[in-house]
């Protein structure tokens, strides 16, 4: 407009003022959407999680106490339920890598409708009771139990062998609850690898083999980093399956919680197992993340 | 305010007064009688209290009653400190509720009301009143080390932990100190009625638990309920296990090739306690007053073979002499065994799992 | 290995024709390829034109080697490539989605054919630097691919698809991402790089200037078989059939009468005397809009131009030229487009005005009225 240039005193650009003021309104109303997200997060992690620090702290005159951590070097059997604890989680996650891997990559190849119909049978499980799956496999594996007598009755082997009671039980029964969790974050950077990436490879060379562990492999990496941290961090905190099929003989920080608490309601001693796991488990992952790269894998920049 | 002007608007006003205050009698009567919240273990245990005590009680005293499972002095005292009590009475074994009394956890019992005086002694403390007797048994495969009583069949602790002379796997208890310390001390040669003395020492703590590692290798599953223990046996997972009489009894109803033995067996009483601050303190009272005569005690056995706490229960009751003798508190079978010591457990408990907890991590 | 077999030393590496006998591919009932015969000369850039679903991009891909054709044979040179896989055929491909590898620099990309042909360190790095100097790309060496712009990745296709010195260079559709504008430098570029290369290329599009633009010859494809091969010329203006005349182009179709001589018109209009035309067949006169002129009160000489007399339907101005839709009789329109300038009354044409448009006896085009061969 030429007014506003021809005038001595510039009045501002016609509705200047206004459309600014408009656009802090969209802001305000966009952080506003926000709050209950934030709210939540505050209620059901800081809260809580500031809670256990708080009480890990507390002796059992009610001051403040390192009592709960001195506990923990003063007695071996803690350092041994972490390193138990890391142990079954990381064999559980290289086992659900070592058979997921290949399922995911089953299903990527499948045309979309049948890989939807395999999807479904390896979700399947999670529509059953956590509790029914585990003691499902303690049915097939006990001593006298069906894989067992299947095994003996066909000459294959002549004692029954110990499948369950142990580390042996209990990473195939974690292994099979959390293989969905690795599968399907695999399975979706799986699918987004174009055929002509493949193709590429090919074109310039690469063999089959060298295709796959070049190109295909690699841009996998991001879905199989993701599914394995989700299965790695769920292991840490895992009860029920170590209970029933570790025959008391994979005893993990989870245990140790319930049995701290069951016996001695000591809240202190079982919130300082609980920050020592988180602080140790958020260790870790840094450290994993410095090494292997892990936020170029997982948030997709290459 | 009101004018009535016709007969029709009259009637229903007077309707609606009449309806009022009947919801509000209703409502008081409600009040009045809020039912009491009772809490019990799962499986053929709580059944067979469910049974016996808690349905005839609640119908002859008219007290209502609001049954749950789940019942644990850690879930309790988790209610009392976060100041959110919904539990009355809960069950719990003789040692949770000495500890979880020592952490201000429960109600004192109001002996005025529930009378104890023809208790058996020591079945109840001031904070917890013994429901039934049972003994913390060894057990075996009756097809592998024979019949209880039978020549050659283990009669003791020293036979439990002898896997030369009774070759095969063994099964403990996981996680959990309670009953588990004991019988190392006895099959390690210390007699039962210094087996306290022993404990009362980290040094003896160290040698029970020193003992139970020494068998560990054979020790194929440590257990972590009653349900399992009997699970073990019936599938024979396991040749031999320690655990409570009255599952090993339902066990071997349902075919299970199992048996026990009470001599060197712990003596020992699950009872019922108050948690501290119980919404409905006075009625509570009065139904534990309730199911602790013997009418009710007298049934208990039909259901599962644990012992009344209340002597006059013995005699009052109809079951057969097999079945009464089968009872951990029979007094043919109470000097065989070594009643646990409430005062060892409220003293040494949290010292004791944390060296079996060493043992079992290992 | 030192160096491959292929490799030559100088930057320009001896071409490879291909033979192509009896290709056929079906998908369930339907033929993408029905028994296709081409040969594609040694050096030349030839373009497989045709709509999409034509079978263009499944011939190119059984060149490359990356599906399984029911029958028929492929020979480079004289060697037969149909039961190699793609990774032993050796040429180079440029893909429509350039399928850079996200995990890898440029340089990495450039260099990954390389290494797999077991280059040595060095001369890797003296090929890469020469190929990025190529495609103009010399300081992008250590970007990543998701740092470049469109017409950049598509250069690094391209210096991929032909560090390693193949014989034979497909692309499919290389430039169809790219807006209009950077398409038409490009189409320049790669007609350069053809020339500097001097590698036989095939090279796949939809796009029927583009076609016409780069090619030493065009395979016009449809429905699975070749409609017509010829130089960009020929095809343009002696299209065999009604279906590459509608394709390349635009034109406008009129159909033809016979009398008993086999002079064939339009209407009254004599259109053609000696055409080698069947007896028994109809035939059409296709006419390019831009061959036409229009013709104001001069004589024309009727031995060597026909004319149509009609009115203006529509008319469109378009910036360079401008089209007018002209009805020369009941039932036929023709298209007339014609070059603007800045004062030429005929940019405002209006609807119903009268007009002659001329069409010069040379320009004649008649070809076959049903595409059926």
């Amino acid at each position: 407009m030429n007014t506003a240039i021809e005038n001595e005193v510039d009045p501002g650009l016609p509705n200047e003022n206004q459309l600014r003021s408009q656009g802090i309104r969209e802001q305000r109303m966009l952080l506003s959407l926000a709050t209950p997200a934030f709210l939540m997060i505050v209620a059901i992690i800081l809260i809580p999680v500031g809670w256990l620090f708080y009480l890990s702290f507390i002796g059992g005159d009610g001051q403040f106490s390192l009592e709960h951590y001195r506990k923990m070097i003063e007695y071996k059997s803690y350092a041994r339920v972490f390193v138990t604890t890391f142990q079954v989680s990381i064999l559980t996650t290289l086992l659900c890598i070592l058979i997921g891997y290949p399922l995911a990559y089953f299903l990527a190849m499948l045309p979309q409708r049948l890989a939807g119909f395999f999807m479904l049978a390896v979700l399947l499980p999670f529509w059953t009771s956590l509790l029914v799956r585990t003691y499902a496999w303690l049915v097939l594996l006990q001593k006298n139990g069906i894989l067992n007598d299947f095994a003996i009755s066909a000459g294959l082997w002549e004692t029954p062998i110990k499948l369950v009671h142990n580390m042996t039980g209990t990473l195939i029964g974690m292994a099979h609850i959390m293989l969905p969790f690795l599968v399907l974050p695999l399975y979706g950077s799986m699918r987004k690898i174009e055929r002509d990436m493949m193709h590429a490879a090919a074109n310039l060379g690469a063999s089959p083999i060298q295709s796959f562990w070049k190109i295909y492999f690699p841009l996998s990496l991001s879905g199989m980093v993701a599914g394995s941290l989700i299965v790695f961090v769920l292991c840490l905190g895992f009860y029920v399956t170590p209970a029933v099929l570790g025959g008391g003989r994979v005893v993990m920080v989870a245990t140790q919680i319930t049995a701290i608490l069951e016996n001695q309601f000591n809240w202190g001693a079982a919130s300082a197992l609980g920050v020592v796991l988180l602080v140790a488990t958020i260790v870790i992952l840094y450290l994993a993340g410095r090494f292997l790269k892990l936020d170029a894998a997982l948030f997709g920049k290459h | 305010m009101y004018k009535f002007s016709n007969p029709a608007q009259r009637i229903r006003s007077a309707a609606l007064v009449a309806g009022l205050v009947a919801a509000a009698t209703f409502a008081t009567g409600l009040s009045a009688a809020d039912p009491v919240t009772v809490v019990s273990w799962g499986g053929s245990y709580g059944a067979a209290q469910d049974a016996a005590l808690f349905n005839d009680a609640s119908k002859n005293s008219g007290i209502a009653i609001n049954r749950e499972s789940g019942a644990s002095m850690s879930k309790a005292c988790l209610q009392v400190e976060s100041r959110a009590v919904s539990w009355d009475l809960v069950v719990t074994g003789s040692g949770g509720s000495a500890a979880a009394a020592a952490k201000g956890c429960l109600e004192k019992i109001d002996f005025s009301v529930v009378d104890v005086s023809d208790f058996i002694p020591g079945m109840y403390t001031d904070y917890c009143v013994g429901t039934d007797v049972f003994a913390t048994v060894m057990s075996w495969n009756t097809d592998k080390y024979g019949q209880p009583g039978s020549p050659g069949a283990p009669n003791s602790w020293a036979d439990f932990w002898d896997v030369e002379k009774f070759p095969g796997t063994r099964a403990y208890r996981a996680n959990n100190v309670d009953g588990a310390l004991e019988p190392a001390l006895m099959a390690d040669g210390v007699p039962p009625e210094k087996v306290y003395e022993v404990l009362s020492t980290t040094a003896g703590m160290k040698r029970a638990v020193d003992k139970i590692r020494e068998l560990k290798p054979h020790i194929a599953v440590f257990w972590g309920s009653g349900a399992q223990q009997a699970q073990l046996m019936k599938d024979a997972e396991v040749d031999m296990t320690t655990g409570w009489n009255g599952r090993f009894d339902n066990a071997k109803k349902d075919g299970a090739k199992v048996g026990y033995t009470f001599n060197q067996a712990l003596y020992d009483f699950d009872c019922m306690a108050m948690v501290k601050g119980a919404p409905n303190k006075d009625t509570a009272m009065k139904f534990l007053a309730e199911i602790s005569k013997p009418e009710y005690q007298a049934n208990l056995p039909f259901h599962i073979t644990y012992g009344p706490t209340n002597k006059k229960a013995y005699e009052v009751t109809t079951a057969p002499k097999e079945l009464i003798e089968s009872l951990p508190s029979h007094p043919k079978n109470v000097p065989m065994m070594l009643p646990v010591s409430l005062d060892f457990y409220a003293k040494h408990r949290t010292e004791a799992l944390e060296l079996y907890m060493e043992m079992m991590s290992e | 290995m030192a160096s491959h077999p292929d490799d030559q030393s100088s930057t320009k590496a001896s071409a490879l024709p291909i033979h192509i006998q009896g290709l056929t591919k079906k998908y369930g009932r339907m033929y993408a390829l029905n028994n296709v015969d081409l040969e594609v000369r040694s050096g030349e850039f030839l373009t497989l034109l045709g709509p999409s679903g034509s079978g263009k991009t499944t011939l190119l891909m059984a060149i490359a080697g990356f599906n399984r054709p029911d029958a028929g044979s492929i020979r480079f040179a004289d060697t037969e490539m149909i039961l190699t896989p793609p990774h032993r055929r050796n040429v180079g491909m440029v893909f429509q989605s350039y399928a850079l590898f996200p995990h890898m620099t440029v340089a990495e990309n450039i260099a990954f054919p390389l290494k797999l042909r077991g280059t040595g360190a060095e001369e890797t790095a003296q090929r890469v630097a020469d190929a990025l100097a190529t495609v103009q790309l010399s300081d992008l060496g250590e970007r990543g691919i998701d740092q470049l712009s469109g017409g950049q990745r598509q250069r690094v296709a391209l210096a991929r698809a032909f560090v390693f010195r193949p014989r034979i260079l497909l692309m499919d559709e290389p430039l169809s991402a790219l807006d209009k504008k950077l398409r038409e430098q490009m189409q320049i570029e790669l007609k350069h790089l053809h020339e500097q290369l001097g590698v036989t290329t095939v090279y796949v599009t939809h796009d029927q200037r583009e076609a016409l633009t780069m090619s030493d010859r065009i395979a016009v494809i449809n429905d699975g078989k070749l409609a017509q091969v010829d130089t960009p010329h020929a095809i343009y203006n002696r299209p065999v059939n009604r279906f590459v005349a509608d394709f390349i182009g635009e034109s406008s179709m009129l159909p033809l009468t016979r009398d008993d001589t086999g002079k064939l018109y339009f209407e009254d209009h004599l259109i053609a005397t000696d055409y080698q035309t069947e007896t028994g067949k109809d035939y059409a006169l296709l006419v390019r809009p831009e061959r036409l002129f229009m013709i104001g009160d001069e004589t024309v000489d009727a031995d060597k131009t026909i004319t149509f007399s009609g009115k203006v339907r529509e008319f469109v101005f378009q910036g360079e030229t401008a089209f007018a839709l002209t009805s020369i009789s009941d039932t036929h329109d023709l298209s007339f487009r014609f070059g603007t300038d800045s004062s030429s009354s005929q940019d405002s044409m209006r609807p119903g005005d009268p007009v002659s448009l001329g069409l010069n006896r040379q320009d004649v085009i008649v070809i076959p009225q049903t595409s059926d061969q």
